[in-house]
């Protein structure tokens, strides 16, 4: 599917940006109709505009979908961008397609789905296409599907739209490399008008407030201060060959940044993709910290699969120990003091889904200073 | 329904007769608008028959009609009372005479007669002393429809009026700024006057600033001889955005008529607080569009267009910041830009609220709230928005600015007339409630006339922008010097 454009998903091609918009009107106007006679209404209730940018037609897809099943929580004008890199060089084309939900689908909530489909050496032209799509007044969230650009026209002409810019660690090719290079955009832009913010951290959210549940109890909130290990496990396919550390590294930059460690050497490969370094406490003392991929079924490549906290306090050994268990979509908690278990709780996960996590980002409008602090913490290790 | 008339076109089939005034005749054909006896003359200076004329309209209509395709049955009709008459020179003109008193008779238009001036603006002068002079007015009403521009200045254009008034009276003028015949724009009136909720709130006390924008993505097409010598001054600012501005500034008029209307925006365009030498480089940007991209498509300079000099000076964009100097209005800015090849086509005019007094809400829940806003779209997607912020459904509490958007298509149903439409009937019915009077013009010029005054001795300097960008950075600084900014329409 590198040439063709699947018209049942994306709309029959338009010729413009004003047949567009009146192909648009008219969905709208017969949803409306059509709404009248089942004696209800259609609300044009959108809340944003959200701009994807894919560069392979399989992630302009899974966007497509995510969009259209977020509808009732966030009805938006989404606006693809898939710019077929394949056809560069070729003559620049743009071609346009839109959808909106037939009137037959009855659903109350109307939303516009637009494939800009962009061939060719286009990359100066690629923002003189969205921006007159977007509607006015509100927000526009920019979600990069893949690893984005360290150098490209069309990513800082929607960047400089944004107000909000999404991206998924875990679709980075070589995070290593390309998470500094959103903890730059997050530094510099820190005050200015966008909130730069990672799918991988989001997913990360009931994992950290596990962790810090640990610490809700009085007696244990000593320890804090008294962490010698950390080990953080994550999820790797059978081959062990898809290796993406990304979301550990998160967990390990947010511990860094709000217990104030410092890094200390540099990261070094462990077994099997793996990595082993040491940080310093505020204190000085050492902290060692090992991310491992484990194989476990049920559990994607890159996932969190385990946390292992280790402390010495009162001359005990604390272990706060959360894992996937009994079954992948459960966390057990657990706190186990000098071998002997004290306290166990077993929490569901949600579900983790690309659209139950965006839905969670696109209710943020403002900058995530938490995820901002976690992603610097993290980019001084490398 | 208008009482039976001759509409006298002078500019036969010129671009505007062909693009908007035919359309707009045949569709109130269509819509059974027209009087019961109703004929066009049409009158250019080189000669051609009856029929050929209304072939060539024809095509015009199938071409640009709003609705399509044509039919032929109301266009035969319609075409059985079409004339040409030659008027290349007086015998021309006694030619026209004598077609429009056998019209009368032959179509019964009771001798009641339209000019409308479709040509170039230097023959209006001409063609009005020649109605004057081969006495063209007939025993009925006859009235005088004037294209824009009226004058390149204040000078000219009183000039113009006086040639005018050698033949009609001035509640026989109709200037025509068809901005005003936008349902749209008709409804900032019917918005502010026929509610109770928001003229209360319309004034200095709630409202922190005012913006209008009209953008445009085309260039400057094949205009480029016209547009050499207005420029965006003259062809947007001087007339679409002051009336604009008047309009949403005007204090309630005693009545919707012609002249209640007309007095009152005339207050609010003498009460405009004139930019002097000494700010026009601080209230005033005048830009010129360099190369760029629209839809994806480059899109040359400026400078690069047919029929433009290597180095003309003509400004693509204009913004200023501008004052009305009275009691509801005093300190309140309004910010005003035009342009061509920016990105999108988008006339809007957003009044800005002021912020709530007391915050009660943390700054983190706050994020991302902003001022309510009064969004009037003019066009395209004609329709009304107000911004507010509403929690965002989540537990705890996340405030975000949400949008409750009015759309005219999809509340009416219909398609809104075309602006001529409306005027070339109002002006048929002899109402000039949206026509520009005398004293509007002449304000309008008033205020412009010194700011091109400094603009031609270079003050400030012509800034370039992008094509497919909102405008030079100099508009940006324009605004952001008062901490505020350009909204993206």
């Amino acid at each position: 599917m590198t040439t063709g454009i699947d018209e049942a998903v994306w709309g029959a091609p338009v010729p413009s940006i004003a047949a567009l918009e009146r192909e648009l009107a008219r969905l709208r106007r017969a949803a409306g109709a059509h709404a009248k006679e089942q004696s209800h209404s259609v609300a044009r209730a959108t809340v944003l505009n959200l701009v994807v940018y894919a560069d392979r037609d399989t992630h302009a897809l899974r966007a497509a979908r995510a969009t259209m099943r977020l509808s009732n929580r966030h009805p938006s004008r989404a606006i693809i961008v898939y710019g077929d890199r394949e056809r560069e060089g070729a003559d620049v084309a743009v071609q346009l397609h839109c959808h909106a939900p037939r009137p037959e689908e009855s659903s109350q909530v109307y939303y516009e789905q637009i494939l800009a489909r962009v061939r060719g050496d286009a990359d100066d032209r690629v923002a003189s296409v969205v921006i007159p799509l977007l509607v006015p007044d509100l927000p526009v969230f920019l979600w990069w599907t893949g690893t984005p650009p360290e150098e490209a026209r069309r990513f800082d002409d929607l960047l400089a739209i944004a107000d909000r810019f999404i991206v998924d660690s875990s679709d980075f090719a070589r995070p290593d490399r390309t998470l500094p290079v959103i903890a730059a955009l997050a530094a510099t832009q820190r005050g200015r008008r966008f909130g730069v913010t990672d799918l991988n951290w989001t997913r990360l959210t009931p994992w950290r407030e596990l962790v810090a549940g640990f610490f809700d109890v009085e007696a244990w909130r000593p320890c804090l201060d008294e962490i010698v290990g950390v080990r953080v496990g994550f999820g790797v396919d059978m081959d062990g060959r898809d290796i993406h550390p990304s979301q550990a590294l998160l967990l390990v930059g947010w511990l860094a940044s709000r217990l104030r460690w410092r890094s200390k050497g540099s990261l070094a490969p462990s077994e099997a993709g793996g990595l082993l370094f040491e940080m310093a406490r505020r204190d000085g003392a050492r902290v060692d910290i090992r991310i491992r991929p484990r194989f476990e079924r049920g559990i994607e490549p890159g996932d969190t699969s385990g946390i292992r906290l280790q402390a010495r306090h009162a001359g005990s050994l604390f272990e706060f120990v959360l894992k996937r268990a009994p079954d992948p979509h459960h966390v057990t908690a657990a706190v186990v003091v000098d071998g002997a278990t004290r306290s166990i709780r077993v929490v569901p996960l949600p579900s983790a889904g690309i659209e139950d996590l965006l839905r969670e980002e696109l209710a943020i409008v403002g900058n995530d200073h938490v995820f901002e602090e976690a992603l610097h913490a993290l980019v001084t290790l490398a | 329904m208008p009482k039976p008339a001759t509409l006298v076109l002078f500019g036969g089939s010129g671009d505007l007769t062909r693009r908007k005034l035919l359309p707009a005749l045949y569709n109130l054909a269509l819509q059974r608008l027209l009087p019961a006896s109703f004929a066009v003359v049409g009158a250019a200076r080189s000669a051609q028959s009856d029929d050929a004329f209304r072939r060539e309209l024809h095509d015009a209509v199938a071409e640009f009609s709003r609705t399509k395709p044509i039919n032929e049955e109301v266009w035969g009709a319609f075409a059985r009372n079409v004339r040409f008459v030659a008027t290349p020179d007086d015998a021309g003109y006694d030619a026209l005479r004598a077609a429009l008193d056998r019209v009368d008779v032959e179509a019964g238009t009771n001798g009641n007669r339209l000019f409308y001036l479709a040509t170039p603006p230097q023959a209006y002068a001409p063609i009005v002393r020649a109605i004057g002079k081969h006495e063209l007015r007939g025993p009925g009403w006859s009235r005088v429809v004037v294209e824009k521009p009226f004058g390149r200045d204040l000078a000219t254009a009183m000039e113009l009026t006086g040639v005018v008034h050698e033949v009609f009276r001035e509640d026989e003028v109709f200037r025509i700024d068809h901005y005003l015949g936008k349902e749209t724009v008709q409804n900032i009136l019917v918005l502010r006057f026929a509610n109770g909720i928001f003229e209360p709130i319309w004034n200095r006390q709630y409202v922190d600033h005012v913006q209008i924008t009209v953008a445009e993505s085309l260039g400057v097409e094949e205009r480029a001889d016209y547009y050499e010598h207005a420029g965006a001054m003259r062809d947007i600012v001087q007339n679409h955005l002051l009336q604009l501005m008047a309009l949403v500034g005007m204090e309630p008029p005693a009545a919707f008529d012609d002249r209640a209307v007309r007095d009152e925006k005339v207050k609010v365009l003498r009460a405009l607080r004139p930019i002097s030498d000494r700010e026009v480089g601080a209230r005033t940007v005048r830009g010129q569009y360099g190369r760029g991209y629209i839809e994806g498509k480059a899109v040359p300079a400026y400078r690069e267009e047919k029929g433009v000099a290597a180095d003309s000076q003509t400004e693509s964009f204009v913004a200023l910041r501008c004052f009305i100097d009275n009691w509801r209005w005093e300190g309140v800015p309004f910010y005003i830009r035009t342009g061509k090849r920016l990105p999108k086509r988008a006339t809007e005019i957003a009044i800005r609220f002021r912020i709530a007094p007391h915050r009660i809400f943390t700054k983190d829940a706050s994020e991302g709230l902003e001022a309510n806003e009064l969004v009037l779209r003019i066009q395209p997607d004609e329709g009304i928005s107000l911004t507010f912020g509403a929690k965002v459904p989540v537990q705890g509490l996340r405030i975000r600015t949400v949008n409750m958007d009015f759309v005219y298509g999809a509340s009416f149903m219909v398609d809104a007339p075309d602006a001529y439409e409306t005027l070339i009937l109002d002006a048929l019915r002899g109402d000039a409630t949206l026509f520009t009077r005398r004293d509007e013009v002449e304000q309008q010029w008033q205020f412009v006339d010194p700011i091109l005054g400094a603009w031609s001795r270079g003050v400030p300097a012509l800034a370039t922008y992008n094509a497919g960008s909102w405008g030079p950075t100099e508009a940006d600084t324009l605004i952001e010097r008062d901490d505020r900014a350009w909204r993206r329409p």
